[in-house]
């Protein structure tokens, strides 16, 4: 094969990626697209139904969010199968699973402060994706901008994504592999900017009579109780540490490490009242990929939006040694 | 013990060999919970099931060979499918659930080896009363399994280890999802993930 033969195949290759993108090198602008992805999720009100893609399964929900100043309401609701419905106010995340007669109560460990992450980390997190604006499309009946953020590594996915022309909302998002193949897409079907009565993200159970599940997060320091737990991800830097506790027995420390748009979770419990030893495996869910194995009397499970080669690496660094 | 013909009952046989539409499963495990009928389908469905696999049933070792299997059981992190067996044993349950129960009945007195009476080489002595799926909102893991205990009069076969981590991923996940950054670009759709049972494509050693 010849330079220029060569050279026209690279091209070739690299405008695949971008999909044909003509000012792949557009930084700026792909950063302030980003920016207002950002904005235009954590300040408008909007209520739309969005398609869940994952393997072989396709889901529907409805998702609903009314700012106001008494606080910001969110609502989903899964439309197919069993109902299913979350609730995220300023308090935490509420999860009504009415089969199960179960709520399930989060308190969103101090989510307050988690939505300043990425504005504040995008200078990190451009150093571990290339950001480039792609051409424009059409999602649900509204003209889009394209953009994707492709890993400089194999540690992380890549996305692509595709954001509201008119108001920044991401009407697509699609998690990709290495071998650029979609592992799971939320693609909005209709999107409504504006107006949400109060009504429209009240839950609409009941949960009288439910049980309720209901587990208290607090700060930790997992070292002191003998952890040693690194990320060994390049780029992926600790966000929080908080252990978990409901009941008197059950008790999960959890650290998180994140990139800036991808997160690793590390939960960490007993495996006291186990007598066989436990098999380490890994899971996958569509764009999450699990990990289990034991240390140490403890179960180790890493949680991650990443590759499974990554989460196994982050579980087979974990080391415990009882405190003296 | 009669079995009948509980609405429950073709949902539980699917269940007990892994071919139970996910979606289903909410509405088996509700039945499981709260009503005695479809326990004793389960637990009947699964001892025919291990005693169609093993052919010499009744055999001396069979009860200590049965016990153990219960132990061993909750480290087969994705129990496999047994298409073709399934029709051969319904056809055979009417049969062979007479057979079964009787075996039940013994079974259950008959203490495991190297155990208290009535409780499994496995469980923890600890007061579970029976196999329970209250999940904490934290993650309830892969341990839940290990919590059979076996009352004198109620053998209750283990859960299948896939369906304890499709209920316990949820956990992980709504747990992980409360941190995760990619709620600032996507709002609650990725939470979607954490109240969907997952397509998980099986735990790998």
């Amino acid at each position: 094969m010849n330079g220029a033969a060569l050279g026209a195949r690279v091209l070739a290759l690299s405008l695949a990626w971008t999909a044909g993108c003509a000012s792949a090198q557009t930084m700026p602008e792909a950063r302030a697209l980003l920016n207002r992805v950002y904005e235009a999720t954590q300040t408008l009100s909007y209520t739309g139904t969005f398609v869940f893609q994952q393997g072989q399964r396709n889901e529907t929900s409805r998702v609903t969010r009314r700012a106001s100043a008494a606080g910001d309401v969110e609502r989903l609701e899964v439309l197919d199968g069993s109902p299913r419905e979350i609730v995220r106010t300023k308090d935490g995340v509420r999860c009504y699973l009415p089969q199960a007669r179960t709520l399930k109560i989060g308190h969103g460990g101090g989510a307050r402060g988690f939505p300043a992450l990425l504005p504040a980390r995008m200078d990190a997190l451009l150093q571990h994706y290339t950001v480039r604006l792609g051409p424009m499309d059409r999602v649900a009946d509204r003209a889009c901008k394209t953009l994707t953020m492709e890993p400089k590594d194999d540690f992380r996915y890549g996305y692509a994504l595709c954001a509201d022309a008119e108001s920044g909302m991401l009407l697509r998002a699609i998690t990709l592999n290495e071998a650029n193949v979609p592992v799971e897409q939320f693609t909005f079907t209709r999107l409504v900017i504006g107006d949400v009565h109060a009504e429209a993200v009240e839950p609409r159970y009941a949960t009288r009579s439910w049980r309720i599940e209901e587990a208290s997060v607090r700060p930790a320091d997992l070292a002191a109780e003998g952890w040693r737990i690194e990320s060994n991800l390049p780029g992926f830097q600790k966000i929080v540490e908080v252990v978990r506790e409901s009941g008197a027995r059950h008790r999960i420390g959890q650290i998180v490490y994140s990139d800036g748009l991808a997160a690793v979770s590390v939960f960490v419990e007993s495996a006291e009242g186990r007598r066989e030893p436990l098999s380490s495996g890994a899971v996958n869910v569509g764009g999450i990929n699990i990990y289990v194995r034991e240390v140490g009397d403890h179960v180790v499970t890493v949680v991650g939006e990443t590759p499974a080669a990554s989460v196994r690496r982050v579980a087979d660094h974990v080391r415990y040694q009882r405190p003296q | 013990m009669m079995v009948g013909d509980h609405p429950m009952k073709t949902k539980i046989s699917a269940l007990v060999d892994g071919e139970l539409d996910l979606r289903e499963l909410d509405t088996v495990f509700d039945a499981l919970d709260r009503d005695d009928v479809p326990r004793e389908t389960w637990r009947l469905y699964h001892l025919l099931s291990d005693a169609m696999r093993d052919t010499s049933l009744r055999s001396a070792g069979f009860s200590a060979r049965f016990a153990e299997k219960l132990a061993v059981e909750p480290t087969v992190l994705a129990p496999g499918r047994l298409p073709a067996e399934r029709g051969r044993w319904m056809a055979l349950s009417a049969a062979a659930s007479l057979a079964a129960v009787a075996l039940v009945g013994w079974l259950a007195f008959a203490p495991a080896p190297g155990t208290a009476p009535g409780v499994l080489p496995g469980a923890p002595l600890a007061s579970a009363p029976q196999a329970t799926r209250v999940h904490s909102a934290s993650t309830e893991g892969v341990r839940p399994v290990m919590r059979q205990t076996l009352e004198p009069r109620r053998a209750s076969a283990p859960l299948p280890m896939r369906v304890l981590l499709l209920e316990a991923t949820n956990d992980y996940l709504l747990a992980h999802q409360e941190f995760s950054p990619r709620s600032s670009l996507q709002g609650m759709a990725p939470y979607v993930r954490t109240v969907s049972a997952p397509i998980v494509e099986g735990m790998r050693r």
